[in-house]
C-alpha cells in the first residue's frame, strides 16, 4: 500500500534527495547495512578506520579492513574501542576523514574521546548499531537504548551534538556520506545511530560508480592560521585544524583559549561553551532530515525512527486505510531534536525499541499538549504492523492504546 | 630563557604552573637538548602529553604542533596521527599514571606494533596532581595519602611491560642523570620504531613530603641518586635499587607500524592495477 493510494502527503527532507536524483550511473547491488555503511565512507572521502570487533558492527571492520587499502587508506585494529576512537580523533587531526564502529557496549567505552574530539571540535564519524541491552544483552537483537546516550556522549555538558539514524540499507549509504559532510562543517563528531536490524539486513542499494565525482562530498581543509578555536563564535565551514602543517596549533582536554592554550578562567569557559553549543543551535536549519505523512489531518501521530520505523510506517497506513487520520513521523536526525514537526495540537504515538522510554520524553517535551503522548515501548523486537494499527486505533477511538502482550505503555 | 627554550619552546607558556623544584622543567630541558643535538627543527617534530604533573606542565609549552590527550590516550591518539604524518618526529611525554596505569594497554601495544613515537615516561611515582596518591610505580612499603600505612601493593616497572611487548627502544635514567639521560633520548629518536625512555623525578610536594619526609629538592634528588647507586651517601645498602642505562637497544631492526601499512597498501594497490591489466589485454 501507498500512501499516494490513501491520498496522503508524503514527505522525505534530506540532502540525498536531490543527490540520488542527480547521480544515476552506477551499481544495483544486493546487500547488508552494514556495507552501505562502509561504502558511504569511503564515498565520502574516509581514509582511516580504527575500531574493535563487536556484533552487529564488525561487519564495517571486515569491509573497512578490505575496502580502505585499496583507495589507500588504513585499518587498524585497535586494543579496545576507546583506542579505535581517540585513534580516529588522531587520524583526523592529521588531515584524514576518519570512522569507527561500534555497539552499545563499546561506544560507552568512547565517551572520554568523544568529550576530546568534541571540545577540539574534530571531524570525525561514529556509528553505533544499537543492539538490547543494558550491557551485552542480547548480542543480535535491535534496541534504541541510547537515543540519550548519544546526546550527552561526553560527561561535563556544556556542548551539543549531531546524531542521525537511517531506517534503510540505501538510506544508510547517503546518511553515511551526509554524516561526513556534516562533521567537516560543523567541526565535530557525528554520530550514526543505527540497529542491529538495519545493519544486519540485505535490501537492494544503489552505489554510484565514481565517487570521485560526487560534488556534494565536503573535502578536508585545513586551518591553517589563528583563531584556532574560534571561541565565542556560531560561525559554520571553519576549516578543521591540522597537526603536522607547523602552525602551532594546541589541541588538548582542557578548556581553551582560541590558540588551545588551557586556561581556568570563566570567561573562557563561556565563550567555549558558546562555541561548542551555538555552532550547532544557531545552525538547525541546516540539520533537518525527517520523513512524514499525512500530517495535515492527522488526528493521531506515529513517531519512530531506525528499523522501527518501517512497520510503524506501514502500520500508519493501514491505520488511514481503516478510515482513522493518523499520520508519521520518522526522525533521521535525533539529535538536535525536530521540535517543530511535533507543533500539531492532536494525539502523539511514540514507538520505541525499549521498555523504560526516551525518545518519547523528548516527544512529551515538544508537542503542545503532554497528555495527549503516549508511549508503546517494544523490547528486542520489532512492533508489528498490528500492534501499531491497534495502539493508533485505540487512541483515535478512546483516547489509549488498548493492554496488548509485550508492549510497555508507562513512562512516568 | 635559555638558547634551547628560545629555540623550541613557547614564551608565553613557559614557565610552567610546576611547584619550586618540581623535576619536569628540568628533563624538558634535557629532552631539548637532545632534539638540538640531531639537530632536528620545531616543525619536525609532535609533541603529544597526557594528563597528571607531566601533561599539565609541558602541554603548550613546546612551540610548535602540540596534543593533550585525555588520561592515558597520548599513544592512542598518536596511533591514528601517525598514519596521517608519517614523518614526523613524535615526543610523547607522559606521566607514570598515563603510562604505567590507565593507559597501559595503549602502551603495550603501541609497543608492539613499533609505532614510530618516542615516549619519556616522566615518573614522580605517584598521583601528585591529585594531592600524593600511590601510583604502580610507588615502591611497595612507602607511604603517601592514600597509602598512609604504606604501600601494600608491589611495584611495577613500565621497562619491563615495554620489553615483554615487543619494544624496540627500552631505557630507564633519572633525574639525576643529565648527560645519559640526553644520550639515551638521542638514541631513542633515531629508532623508526617504539622507543621508551623510562626517567624517574622527585616531587617534593607530595612524594617527598609524605613518603620520604621532606620537601628539600637537594634531599629528594639525593634519595634518588642513593636508589639509582644502591648505595646510601654513609656507605650502607639502600632499601632496593634500580637499574638505569639502555635496557633494550634494537634500533631499526623491525618495521615502524606505519610503514607496515603502507607497504601493505602498495602490494594491493599494485595487484589490482596488475589485474585490471590483465582483464583488459
Amino acid at each position: 500500500m501507498l500512501a499516494t493510494d490513501l491520498g496522503v502527503k508524503e514527505t522525505l527532507v534530506a540532502p540525498w534527495m536531490d543527490w540520488a536524483a542527480r547521480y544515476t550511473q552506477g551499481r544495483r547491488l544486493l546487500e547488508a547495512g552494514t556495507y552501505a555503511l562502509t561504502e558511504g565512507a569511503i564515498a565520502a572521502g574516509c581514509r582511516v578506520f580504527a575500531g574493535y570487533p563487536i556484533t552487529p558492527a564488525t561487519d564495517i571492520a571486515e569491509y573497512m579492513s578490505k575496502r580502505l587499502p585499496q583507495v589507500g587508506g588504513y585499518y587498524v585494529q585497535c586494543e579496545d574501542e576507546l583506542a579505535g576512537m581517540h585513534a580516529c580523533a588522531g587520524a583526523s587531526l592529521g588531515g584524514l576523514k576518519a570512522m569507527t564502529a561500534t555497539s552499545g557496549p563499546g561506544y560507552t567505552l568512547m565517551h572520554d574521546a568523544y568529550g576530546w574530539a568534541i571540545t577540539n571540535e574534530i571531524p570525525l564519524v561514529v556509528v553505533d548499531a544499537m543492539r538490547v541491552g543494558p550491557i551485552s544483552g542480547i548480542t543480535g537483537a535491535p534496541g534504541q537504548g541510547e537515543f540519550y546516550i548519544a546526546r550527552y556522549a561526553s560527561h561535563g555538558g556544556n556542548f551539543e551534538t549531531i546524531v542521525l539514524s537511517p531506517a534503510s540499507v540505501q538510506e544508510a549509504f547517503w546518511l553515511t556520506v551526509d554524516a561526513f559532510n556534516l562533521a567537516e562543517r560543523f567541526r565535530t563528531p557525528v554520530t550514526i545511530l543505527t540497529d542491529q536490524v538495519i545493519s544486519d539486513m540485505w535490501e537492494d542499494l544503489f552505489i554510484p560508480d565514481d565517487y570521485g565525482a560526487l560534488d556534494f562530498v565536503v573535502p578536508r581543509k585545513h586551518n591553517l592560521a589563528m583563531p584556532f578555536y574560534p571561541v565565542g563564535s556560531d560561525a559554520l565551514d571553519v576549516p578543521p585544524n591540522v597537526v603536522g602543517h607547523g602552525t602551532g596549533v594546541c589541541v588538548s582536554a582542557y578548556t581553551h583559549t582560541e590558540e588551545g592554550y588551557d586556561i581556568e578562567e570563566m570567561e573562557a569557559q563561556w565563550a567555549q561553551t558558546y562555541r561548542l553549543v551555538n555552532k550547532i543551535r544557531h545552525h538547525r536549519d541546516q540539520l533537518a532530515r525527517y520523513e512524514t505523512l499525512g500530517l495535515e489531518d492527522a488526528d493521531v501521530i506515529a513517531v519512530a525512527y531506525g528499523a522501527n520505523a518501517r512497520t510503524v510506517k506501514t502500520g500508519v497506513l493501514e491505520t488511514r486505510r481503516r478510515g482513522v487520520r493518523a499520520g508519521f513521523v520518522r526522525l533521521i536526525t535525533l539529535w538536535p531534536f525536530l521540535d517543530e514537526l511535533f507543533e500539531r495540537d492532536c494525539r502523539y504515538l511514540v514507538c520505541e525499541l525499549n521498555y523504560d522510554g526516551q525518545l518519547v520524553r523528548e516527544v512529551t517535551r515538544a508537542a503542545p499538549d503532554k497528555r495527549k503522548v503516549h508511549f508503546m515501548g517494544k523490547s528486542a523486537e520489532l512492533h508489528t504492523v498490528a500492534e501499531v494499527v491497534a495502539g493508533l486505533s485505540g487512541i483515535a477511538a478512546a483516547g489509549r492504546i488498548p493492554e496488548l502482550p509485550y508492549i510497555w505503555t508507562e513512562v512516568r | 630563557m635559555n638558547r634551547l627554550a628560545k629555540k623550541y619552546l613557547r614564551p608565553s607558556q613557559i614557565p610552567t604552573k610546576a611547584c619550586h623544584g618540581c623535576g619536569i622543567g628540568m628533563i624538558e630541558n634535557w629532552l631539548l637538548q637532545a632534539l638540538d643535538e640531531l639537530d632536528l627543527k620545531q616543525e619536525d617534530v609532535i609533541f603529544g602529553t597526557g594528563i597528571g604533573c607531566v601533561g599539565r606542565q609541558t602541554f603548550a609549552t613546546w612551540g610548535g604542533d602540540n596534543f593533550g590527550a585525555t588520561h592515558g590516550r597520548a599513544l592512542a591518539v598518536a596511533t591514528g596521527l601517525k598514519l596521517a604524518q608519517p614523518d614526523k618526529k613524535y615526543l610523547i611525554v607522559v606521566g607514570d599514571g598515563d603510562a604505567a596505569s590507565i593507559g597501559t594497554s595503549h602502551l603495550i601495544h603501541a609497543a608492539r606494533r613499533n609505532l614510530g613515537v618516542t615516549v619519556i615516561c616522566e615518573d614522580n611515582m605517584g598521583y601528585e596532581s591529585t594531592g600524593g596518591q600511590f601510583s604502580p610505580t610507588t615502591p611497595a612499603g612507602y607511604v603517601t595519602n592514600s597509602s598512609p600505612y604504606g604501600m601494600v601493593e608491589p611495584g611495577f616497572d613500565p621497562c619491563d611491560v615495554v620489553m615483554a611487548a615487543g619494544a624496540t627502544f627500552v631505557a630507564e635514567t633519572t633525574a639525576t642523570q643529565w648527560h645519559q639521560t640526553v644520550k639515551v633520548v638521542r638514541k631513542a629518536l633515531q629508532n623508526d620504531g617504539f622507543s621508551f625512555v623510562h626517567v624517574r623525578f622527585p616531587c617534593n610536594e607530595n612524594f617527598g613530603a609524605y613518603a620520604l619526609g621532606t620537601r628539600d629538592t637537594v634531599k629528594n634528588l639525593e634519595w634518588i641518586y642513593e636508589h639509582t647507586q644502591g648505595r646510601k651517601t654513609d656507605g650502607s645498602e639502600t632499601d632496593f635499587a634500580w637499574e638505569t642505562g639502555v635496557k633494550r637497544d634494537a634500533s631499526n631492526s623491525r618495521p615502524e607500524f606505519s610503514r607496515l601499512l603502507r607497504d601493505m597498501n602498495a602490494r594491493v594497490r599494485a595487484d589490482m592495477a596488475a589485474k585490471a591489466q590483465a582483464k583488459a589485454s
